[in-house]
């Protein structure tokens, strides 16, 4: 995580010192957000060249952060509503992104968690993602997402509650107490 | 009682919700972005900075939609100079024929005016 960079107003923060920073980052949310590993590459490259584009209003390491995750949770929402509007099968193109990357796996419940996490309306999705993958707050979420904290409250209880109905079918095997 | 047990319940129950969070949270670890991100992120990087050099598809399309613009703009001005010469070829001819007139009215005028002279000389003699 970027903590040592401090904010300058002189001159630009290395773009390419932020790229190593929180690639990971953008990479993983737009990968969870559309359960697509070739759409969430494309996204994240968008993202970054997006932030070269806008890096003089970048004023601090965490103003960087909150952009980012801020663009690609949006880009990631638009992509999804394109995917959407041209009628493509999700669950075929699901099934093909992670059939295709078996070798890639490293962790088969962190595999099966995000097949279940693409089953989601998008909204309890998103909450999801940045509450458990990033560990921010509701009240982050909801500035991140620019949505209210109700609705923001609401979307993390629904979407655990139906996560754990959906893992008390399918991860038995992994999720204790479900 | 059974208060007891409801406490015992909502405690296990508290407990349960706890762990799966937990589970979640380990779950949802970041991933590895792959290798090639950074590589194309570059390039693109690259490829878009000289835009002079090397014109990116919105300059391309940028300038063909000047291109047409700029052709639309003689087409409409050959075809309003080619309107007007017209108009102004009318208007002089019709100018032509209106001193035409004027002309014709004039010596029949003058011929009316000599023919009354006559005709008054005529009459001073009887």
């Amino acid at each position: 995580m970027a903590t040592d960079w401090q904010p300058s107003f002189e001159q630009l923060p290395d773009f390419e010192r932020l790229f190593d920073e929180h690639q990971s980052m953008v990479f993983s949310l737009a990968l969870r957000m559309t359960g697509d590993r070739g759409l969430a590459e494309e996204i994240a490259q968008d993202v970054f060249l997006e932030l070269d584009r806008n890096l003089a209003k970048i004023e601090s390491a965490q103003h960087a952060m909150f952009w980012l995750r801020r663009v690609t949770m949006s880009r990631a929402t638009d992509a999804l509503r394109r995917r959407r509007s041209r009628g493509n099968n999700l669950w075929a193109e699901l099934e093909e992104a992670h059939g295709a990357l078996e070798e890639e796996r490293t962790s088969p419940l962190g595999d099966r968690v995000e097949r279940l996490l693409a089953t989601l309306p998008e909204a309890q999705r998103a909450a999801l993602v940045l509450r458990y993958q990033e560990d921010l707050t509701p009240e982050e979420i909801a500035a991140t997402l620019d949505a209210p904290l109700a609705t923001v409250k609401s979307n993390l209880q629904r979407g655990l509650k139906l996560l754990r109905a959906k893992a008390a079918i399918h991860l038995k095997e992994y999720v204790r107490g479900v | 009682m059974d208060g007891k047990n409801r406490e015992v319940d909502h405690e296990a129950t508290d407990k349960l919700a706890r762990e799966f969070e937990r589970e979640l949270r380990a779950a949802l670890e970041r991933r590895h972005a792959p290798a090639s991100l950074k590589r194309i992120v570059m390039e693109r990087r690259n490829v878009r900075r000289p835009t002079l050099a090397f014109p990116t598809r919105r300059r391309q399309t940028r300038m063909v939609w000047l291109e047409r613009l700029a052709a639309s703009l003689v087409v409409a001005a050959v075809a309003g100079g080619a309107v007007f010469t017209h108009y102004a070829d009318e208007r002089r001819r019709g100018e032509e024929a209106k001193q035409q007139v004027f002309t014709a009215l004039r010596i029949t005028n003058r011929a009316l005016d000599h023919v009354g002279a006559q005709l008054a000389e005529q009459d001073n003699k009887h």
